[in-house]
Protein backbone atom coordinates (compact mmCIF):
# COMPACT_ATOMS: atom_id res chain seq x y z
CA UNK A 1 0.00 0.00 0.00
CA UNK A 2 1.72 3.32 -1.49
CA UNK A 3 1.45 6.41 1.26
CA UNK A 4 -1.68 7.90 -1.03
CA UNK A 5 -3.37 4.35 0.00
CA UNK A 6 -2.42 4.68 3.04
CA UNK A 7 -4.16 8.59 3.69
CA UNK A 8 -7.13 7.60 1.73
CA UNK A 9 -7.75 4.61 4.18
CA UNK A 10 -6.63 6.79 7.32
CA UNK A 11 -9.09 8.17 10.19
CA UNK A 12 -9.16 11.61 9.72
CA UNK A 13 -11.41 11.76 12.48
CA UNK A 14 -9.27 10.56 15.13
CA UNK A 15 -6.26 12.40 13.61
CA UNK A 16 -8.22 15.55 14.39
CA UNK A 17 -9.54 14.50 17.39
CA UNK A 18 -5.87 13.58 18.61
CA UNK A 19 -4.70 16.89 19.22
CA UNK A 20 -7.70 18.35 20.64
CA UNK A 21 -7.61 15.19 22.99
CA UNK A 22 -4.08 15.72 23.95
CA UNK A 23 -4.47 19.51 24.18
CA UNK A 24 -7.47 19.31 26.82
CA UNK A 25 -5.49 16.05 28.72
CA UNK A 26 -2.85 18.57 29.09
CA UNK A 27 -4.88 21.50 30.44
CA UNK A 28 -6.09 19.03 33.31
CA UNK A 29 -3.39 17.55 33.57
CA UNK A 30 -1.90 20.82 34.54
CA UNK A 31 -4.38 22.04 36.31
CA UNK A 32 -4.96 19.09 38.20
CA UNK A 33 -1.59 18.66 39.20
CA UNK A 34 -1.12 20.93 42.34
CA UNK A 35 -3.94 19.14 43.82
CA UNK A 36 -2.25 15.76 42.88
CA UNK A 37 1.00 16.20 44.42
CA UNK A 38 1.23 14.81 48.68
CA UNK A 39 4.51 16.95 49.00
CA UNK A 40 3.19 20.58 48.77
CA UNK A 41 4.67 22.76 50.87
CA UNK A 42 1.74 23.68 53.06
CA UNK A 43 1.25 19.81 53.65
CA UNK A 44 4.22 19.07 54.75
CA UNK A 45 4.61 22.11 57.07
CA UNK A 46 0.74 22.18 58.43
CA UNK A 47 0.97 18.57 60.61
CA UNK A 48 3.72 20.41 62.45
CA UNK A 49 2.10 24.01 62.79
CA UNK A 50 -0.01 24.97 65.77
CA UNK A 51 -3.31 26.74 64.82
CA UNK A 52 -4.21 30.28 64.48
CA UNK A 53 -0.74 30.33 66.71
CA UNK A 54 2.46 31.42 65.93
CA UNK A 55 5.58 29.42 65.82
CA UNK A 56 9.56 29.97 65.58
CA UNK A 57 11.51 27.22 63.60
CA UNK A 58 14.40 26.23 64.78
CA UNK A 59 17.27 26.95 62.18
CA UNK A 60 17.41 24.92 59.05
CA UNK A 61 20.64 22.99 59.12
CA UNK A 62 21.25 19.36 57.12
CA UNK A 63 18.79 16.45 58.09
CA UNK A 64 16.13 19.33 59.89
CA UNK A 65 14.93 21.01 57.30
CA UNK A 66 11.28 20.98 57.18
CA UNK A 67 11.15 21.32 53.46
CA UNK A 68 13.48 21.29 50.41
CA UNK A 69 15.30 24.05 48.90
CA UNK A 70 14.93 25.92 52.38
CA UNK A 71 17.97 28.95 52.70
CA UNK A 72 19.77 28.21 55.46
CA UNK A 73 20.85 32.01 55.82
CA UNK A 74 17.23 32.79 57.07
CA UNK A 75 15.21 32.02 59.93
CA UNK A 76 11.62 31.80 59.73
CA UNK A 77 8.27 32.11 62.14
CA UNK A 78 5.18 30.44 60.64
CA UNK A 79 1.65 30.47 61.83
CA UNK A 80 -0.97 27.67 60.15
CA UNK A 81 -4.26 29.81 59.87
CA UNK A 82 -7.74 28.91 59.14
CA UNK A 83 -10.52 31.55 59.28
CA UNK A 84 -13.45 28.90 59.03
CA UNK A 85 -14.00 30.16 62.56
CA UNK A 86 -13.53 34.02 61.76
CA UNK A 87 -11.34 36.16 61.53
CA UNK A 88 -6.81 35.58 62.00
CA UNK A 89 -5.57 38.98 62.87
CA UNK A 90 -1.53 38.91 62.22
CA UNK A 91 0.27 41.23 63.56
CA UNK A 92 4.30 42.04 63.31
CA UNK A 93 7.03 44.29 63.00
CA UNK A 94 9.74 43.99 60.56
CA UNK A 95 13.05 45.62 61.46
CA UNK A 96 15.08 47.61 59.08
CA UNK A 97 17.45 45.59 57.88
CA UNK A 98 17.27 44.29 54.35
CA UNK A 99 16.22 40.33 54.11
CA UNK A 100 12.87 40.48 56.44
CA UNK A 101 9.95 39.88 55.13
CA UNK A 102 6.39 38.66 56.04
CA UNK A 103 4.05 36.42 53.58
CA UNK A 104 0.68 34.78 53.40
CA UNK A 105 0.98 31.80 51.24
CA UNK A 106 -2.03 29.90 50.49
CA UNK A 107 -2.31 25.83 50.45
CA UNK A 108 -1.72 26.36 46.44
CA UNK A 109 1.45 28.24 46.92
CA UNK A 110 0.49 31.50 45.89
CA UNK A 111 1.35 34.45 48.42
CA UNK A 112 -1.83 36.12 48.92
CA UNK A 113 0.32 38.91 50.57
CA UNK A 114 4.43 39.81 51.08
CA UNK A 115 5.55 42.71 52.63
CA UNK A 116 9.38 43.65 53.07
CA UNK A 117 11.48 45.18 55.19
CA UNK A 118 12.06 49.29 54.42
CA UNK A 119 16.10 50.31 55.15
CA UNK A 120 16.19 52.49 57.83
CA UNK A 121 13.11 52.21 59.87
CA UNK A 122 10.51 49.68 60.98
CA UNK A 123 7.73 48.67 59.34
CA UNK A 124 4.72 47.72 61.53
CA UNK A 125 1.90 44.75 59.65
CA UNK A 126 -1.39 44.40 61.12
CA UNK A 127 -3.49 41.91 58.91
CA UNK A 128 -6.61 40.51 59.61
CA UNK A 129 -7.11 37.47 57.68
CA UNK A 130 -10.75 36.60 56.78
CA UNK A 131 -12.66 34.03 54.80
CA UNK A 132 -13.24 33.94 51.41
CA UNK A 133 -16.16 32.84 51.37
CA UNK A 134 -18.78 35.25 51.79
CA UNK A 135 -20.28 34.81 55.26
CA UNK A 136 -21.83 36.94 57.93
CA UNK A 137 -18.65 38.14 60.24
CA UNK A 138 -20.49 40.92 62.73
CA UNK A 139 -20.33 44.29 62.65
CA UNK A 140 -17.76 46.53 62.25
CA UNK A 141 -16.22 48.92 65.69
CA UNK A 142 -17.26 51.95 63.04
CA UNK A 143 -20.11 50.45 62.34
CA UNK A 144 -21.11 50.04 66.13
CA UNK A 145 -20.06 53.59 66.49
CA UNK A 146 -17.44 52.90 68.07
CA UNK A 147 -13.97 54.70 66.77
CA UNK A 148 -10.96 52.88 66.38
CA UNK A 149 -7.61 53.95 68.47
CA UNK A 150 -5.34 52.38 65.43
CA UNK A 151 -5.43 52.24 62.06
CA UNK A 152 -7.65 49.56 61.09
CA UNK A 153 -5.78 46.23 59.87
CA UNK A 154 -5.61 45.55 56.01
CA UNK A 155 -8.46 42.53 55.13
CA UNK A 156 -7.05 39.67 53.35
CA UNK A 157 -9.17 37.11 51.85
CA UNK A 158 -7.80 33.78 52.30
CA UNK A 159 -9.27 30.45 54.27
CA UNK A 160 -6.46 28.46 54.96
CA UNK A 161 -2.92 28.78 54.82
CA UNK A 162 0.44 29.87 56.20
CA UNK A 163 1.86 33.34 57.22
CA UNK A 164 5.45 33.20 57.02
CA UNK A 165 7.85 35.78 59.01
CA UNK A 166 11.26 35.74 57.60
CA UNK A 167 14.33 37.17 59.20
CA UNK A 168 17.96 36.89 58.30
CA UNK A 169 20.18 34.52 59.73
CA UNK A 170 23.42 37.04 60.31
CA UNK A 171 25.39 34.64 62.43
CA UNK A 172 25.58 33.63 66.69
CA UNK A 173 26.03 37.28 67.21
CA UNK A 174 22.36 38.03 65.94
CA UNK A 175 20.50 34.98 67.24
CA UNK A 176 18.67 36.23 69.84
CA UNK A 177 18.33 39.44 68.33
CA UNK A 178 16.28 37.37 65.21
CA UNK A 179 14.56 35.16 67.55
CA UNK A 180 13.42 37.89 69.51
CA UNK A 181 11.65 39.65 66.87
CA UNK A 182 10.34 36.49 64.79
CA UNK A 183 8.65 35.45 68.31
CA UNK A 184 7.08 39.27 68.38
CA UNK A 185 4.65 37.99 65.66
CA UNK A 186 1.45 37.32 66.44
CA UNK A 187 -1.26 35.39 64.82
CA UNK A 188 -4.36 34.69 66.48
CA UNK A 189 -7.77 34.29 66.17
CA UNK A 190 -10.39 37.28 66.46
CA UNK A 191 -13.50 38.71 66.46
CA UNK A 192 -14.61 41.41 63.43
CA UNK B 1 -13.01 -9.98 -7.78
CA UNK B 2 -12.14 -11.48 -4.69
CA UNK B 3 -15.78 -10.70 -3.34
CA UNK B 4 -17.06 -13.15 -6.28
CA UNK B 5 -14.37 -15.70 -5.50
CA UNK B 6 -15.10 -16.08 -1.90
CA UNK B 7 -19.08 -16.00 -2.81
CA UNK B 8 -18.31 -18.67 -5.07
CA UNK B 9 -16.35 -20.33 -2.61
CA UNK B 10 -19.12 -20.24 -0.25
CA UNK B 11 -21.46 -22.13 -2.27
CA UNK B 12 -19.27 -24.73 -2.09
CA UNK B 13 -18.06 -25.29 1.38
CA UNK B 14 -20.43 -22.62 3.86
CA UNK B 15 -18.40 -23.69 6.65
CA UNK B 16 -15.26 -20.96 5.18
CA UNK B 17 -17.96 -18.53 4.03
CA UNK B 18 -18.26 -18.65 8.39
CA UNK B 19 -15.08 -18.31 9.04
CA UNK B 20 -13.91 -16.11 6.42
CA UNK B 21 -16.19 -13.62 7.89
CA UNK B 22 -15.25 -13.98 11.49
CA UNK B 23 -12.09 -13.33 9.61
CA UNK B 24 -12.80 -10.34 8.15
CA UNK B 25 -14.57 -9.17 11.33
CA UNK B 26 -11.67 -9.72 13.36
CA UNK B 27 -9.45 -8.02 11.33
CA UNK B 28 -12.12 -5.09 11.10
CA UNK B 29 -11.70 -4.76 14.99
CA UNK B 30 -8.30 -5.19 15.23
CA UNK B 31 -7.43 -2.32 12.18
CA UNK B 32 -9.85 -0.40 14.61
CA UNK B 33 -8.43 -1.48 17.92
CA UNK B 34 -5.32 -0.68 16.52
CA UNK B 35 -5.96 3.09 15.35
CA UNK B 36 -8.24 3.36 18.97
CA UNK B 37 -4.62 2.45 21.02
CA UNK B 38 -2.45 4.36 18.63
CA UNK B 39 -4.68 7.60 18.82
CA UNK B 40 -4.62 6.40 23.18
CA UNK B 41 -0.68 6.39 22.62
CA UNK B 42 -0.66 9.30 20.93
CA UNK B 43 -3.07 11.56 23.26
CA UNK B 44 -1.59 10.50 26.12
CA UNK B 45 2.01 11.03 25.02
CA UNK B 46 1.33 14.65 23.50
CA UNK B 47 -0.91 15.61 26.61
CA UNK B 48 1.03 14.47 29.69
CA UNK B 49 4.57 14.67 28.09
CA UNK B 50 4.35 18.18 27.05
CA UNK B 51 2.30 18.81 30.13
CA UNK B 52 5.21 17.02 32.24
CA UNK B 53 7.96 19.41 30.37
CA UNK B 54 6.29 22.78 30.65
CA UNK B 55 5.66 21.87 34.62
CA UNK B 56 9.50 20.27 35.22
CA UNK B 57 11.86 21.99 33.13
CA UNK B 58 9.55 25.16 31.73
CA UNK B 59 9.46 27.71 28.57
CA UNK B 60 10.64 31.29 27.67
CA UNK B 61 6.78 31.51 28.41
CA UNK B 62 7.30 30.47 32.64
CA UNK B 63 11.01 30.79 33.04
CA UNK B 64 14.07 33.62 32.40
CA UNK B 65 17.32 31.48 31.91
CA UNK B 66 21.03 32.40 31.98
CA UNK B 67 23.85 30.38 31.23
CA UNK B 68 23.00 27.49 33.80
CA UNK B 69 20.78 29.02 35.95
CA UNK B 70 16.77 28.76 35.68
CA UNK B 71 14.33 31.19 37.60
CA UNK B 72 10.36 30.94 37.41
CA UNK B 73 9.21 34.37 36.83
CA UNK B 74 5.99 34.53 38.49
CA UNK B 75 6.69 32.02 41.33
CA UNK B 76 4.76 33.03 43.83
CA UNK B 77 2.61 35.67 42.89
CA UNK B 78 -1.34 35.16 43.29
CA UNK B 79 -1.58 35.65 39.63
CA UNK B 80 0.96 32.66 38.58
CA UNK B 81 0.53 30.48 35.89
CA UNK B 82 -0.46 26.90 36.04
CA UNK B 83 2.81 25.71 35.13
CA UNK B 84 4.74 27.77 37.83
CA UNK B 85 2.29 26.74 40.82
CA UNK B 86 2.31 23.14 39.53
CA UNK B 87 6.06 23.26 39.14
CA UNK B 88 6.39 24.59 42.86
CA UNK B 89 3.64 22.37 44.10
CA UNK B 90 5.93 19.33 42.70
CA UNK B 91 8.91 20.45 44.34
CA UNK B 92 7.46 21.35 47.99
CA UNK B 93 9.30 24.66 47.97
CA UNK B 94 8.01 27.50 49.95
CA UNK B 95 7.84 30.04 47.31
CA UNK B 96 8.14 33.81 48.03
CA UNK B 97 6.66 35.95 45.55
CA UNK B 98 8.80 36.73 42.77
CA UNK B 99 8.04 40.66 43.37
CA UNK B 100 9.93 40.46 46.55
CA UNK B 101 12.68 37.93 45.58
CA UNK B 102 14.40 36.41 42.40
CA UNK B 103 15.46 32.87 42.59
CA UNK B 104 17.60 31.23 39.92
CA UNK B 105 18.02 27.49 40.23
CA UNK B 106 21.46 25.93 38.58
CA UNK B 107 21.96 21.94 38.10
CA UNK B 108 24.59 22.19 35.36
CA UNK B 109 27.94 23.91 35.18
CA UNK B 110 28.12 26.38 32.11
CA UNK B 111 29.00 24.16 30.17
CA UNK B 112 25.70 22.03 30.42
CA UNK B 113 27.43 19.34 32.93
CA UNK B 114 25.78 17.90 35.89
CA UNK B 115 26.81 19.24 38.72
CA UNK B 116 28.37 16.54 41.13
CA UNK B 117 30.27 16.39 44.37
CA UNK B 118 32.80 14.24 42.95
CA UNK B 119 33.87 17.28 40.35
CA UNK B 120 35.18 20.84 42.31
CA UNK B 121 33.96 23.93 40.84
CA UNK B 122 34.50 27.84 40.52
CA UNK B 123 31.57 30.05 40.54
CA UNK B 124 32.80 33.41 39.80
CA UNK B 125 30.66 36.58 39.61
CA UNK B 126 30.20 39.96 40.34
CA UNK B 127 27.54 41.72 43.45
CA UNK B 128 24.25 42.11 41.77
CA UNK B 129 23.30 45.99 42.48
CA UNK B 130 22.70 46.83 46.44
CA UNK B 131 20.39 44.16 47.46
CA UNK B 132 20.80 41.34 49.35
CA UNK B 133 21.96 37.87 47.89
CA UNK B 134 23.05 34.16 48.74
CA UNK B 135 24.32 31.65 47.10
CA UNK B 136 22.98 28.12 48.64
CA UNK B 137 24.24 24.64 47.67
CA UNK B 138 21.98 21.76 48.22
CA UNK B 139 21.76 18.07 46.99
CA UNK B 140 19.24 17.73 43.39
CA UNK B 141 16.68 16.35 46.49
CA UNK B 142 17.04 20.36 48.33
CA UNK B 143 18.76 18.82 51.37
CA UNK B 144 21.26 20.77 52.84
CA UNK B 145 24.77 18.78 52.42
CA UNK B 146 26.43 18.55 56.32
CA UNK B 147 29.93 19.14 56.99
CA UNK B 148 31.79 20.15 59.70
CA UNK B 149 32.61 23.88 58.83
CA UNK B 150 28.61 23.74 58.74
CA UNK B 151 28.78 26.33 55.56
CA UNK B 152 25.85 26.01 52.90
CA UNK B 153 25.53 29.29 51.71
CA UNK B 154 27.14 32.34 51.55
CA UNK B 155 25.46 36.04 51.14
CA UNK B 156 26.35 39.02 50.42
CA UNK B 157 27.18 39.73 54.06
CA UNK B 158 29.51 36.72 54.40
CA UNK B 159 31.32 36.40 51.18
CA UNK B 160 35.03 38.20 50.91
CA UNK B 161 34.72 40.18 48.14
CA UNK B 162 37.20 41.36 45.96
CA UNK B 163 38.16 44.93 45.76
CA UNK B 164 37.28 44.74 42.22
CA UNK B 165 33.59 44.30 43.11
CA UNK B 166 33.69 40.53 41.80
CA UNK B 167 33.67 37.33 43.82
CA UNK B 168 34.91 33.46 43.46
CA UNK B 169 33.48 30.98 45.67
CA UNK B 170 35.23 27.70 45.31
CA UNK B 171 32.65 24.34 45.38
CA UNK B 172 34.42 21.71 46.31
CA UNK B 173 34.66 18.35 48.76
CA UNK B 174 38.10 19.21 50.23
CA UNK B 175 38.81 22.63 52.36
CA UNK B 176 40.03 25.49 49.74
CA UNK B 177 41.19 29.08 50.65
CA UNK B 178 38.74 31.97 50.30
CA UNK B 179 35.33 31.21 49.90
CA UNK B 180 34.35 27.28 49.94
CA UNK B 181 31.05 26.10 50.07
CA UNK B 182 31.72 22.02 50.93
CA UNK B 183 29.76 19.98 48.83
CA UNK B 184 31.06 16.30 50.86
CA UNK B 185 29.75 13.12 49.12
CA UNK B 186 26.12 14.73 48.30
CA UNK B 187 26.55 13.43 44.93
CA UNK B 188 24.56 15.89 42.28
CA UNK B 189 24.30 18.92 42.99
CA UNK B 190 22.11 22.12 43.22
CA UNK B 191 23.51 25.49 43.16
CA UNK B 192 20.51 28.16 44.26
CA UNK B 193 21.37 32.08 43.87
CA UNK B 194 18.47 34.37 45.40
CA UNK B 195 18.21 37.89 45.74
CA UNK B 196 15.83 40.24 47.58
CA UNK B 197 15.24 42.70 45.06
CA UNK B 198 13.53 41.83 41.80
CA UNK B 199 14.44 44.96 40.08
CA UNK B 200 18.20 44.11 40.28
CA UNK B 201 19.08 44.26 36.40
CA UNK B 202 20.14 40.59 36.60
CA UNK B 203 19.16 40.09 33.22
CA UNK B 204 19.19 43.29 31.81
CA UNK B 205 22.43 42.85 29.54
CA UNK B 206 22.31 38.65 28.63
CA UNK B 207 24.60 39.13 25.83
CA UNK B 208 27.09 41.55 28.18
CA UNK B 209 30.78 39.75 28.81
CA UNK B 210 30.30 41.03 32.48
CA UNK B 211 27.27 38.59 33.60
CA UNK B 212 25.43 39.33 36.42
CA UNK B 213 24.53 35.96 37.33
CA UNK B 214 27.35 33.70 38.41
CA UNK B 215 29.14 31.57 36.18
CA UNK B 216 29.99 28.02 37.15
CA UNK B 217 32.80 26.50 35.51
CA UNK B 218 34.60 22.96 36.30
CA UNK B 219 38.27 23.16 37.60
CA UNK B 220 38.78 18.76 38.26
CA UNK B 221 36.75 15.55 38.62
CA UNK B 222 38.24 12.83 40.97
Amino acid sequence: MNIRDKLKHANWQLIVAAPIAAGILHICATLAAPYLTAASAYSRLAPALPLNKIQVLHPITPGAEPLPFLSPHARYAMCRFDTANGPVSVTATLPPDPGWMLAVISPQGDNVYAAASTPGRSTPIALVLVPSEDHFLGVTPEARGIARDVQPPVPIAATRGIVVVRGPDKGLAYKKEVEANLGKARCSGRSF
Amino acid sequence: MRHRAVLSHSALTPIHVVLHKVQKRISILLALLGDWSAFIGVVLILGLGTSWYMIDVGTPLTTERQGPWTGWTSAGRADADPYTRAHFARLGTLQLSAEMTLTFVAFTDNEGRRLHSSCDYNVEGREPGASWWSLTVFDDRGELIANPAQRYAFTSQSIAMRPDGTFLVALARDARPGNWLPTGGAGRLALVFTTLDPTTPLLANPDDDQKPLPAIHRVQCR
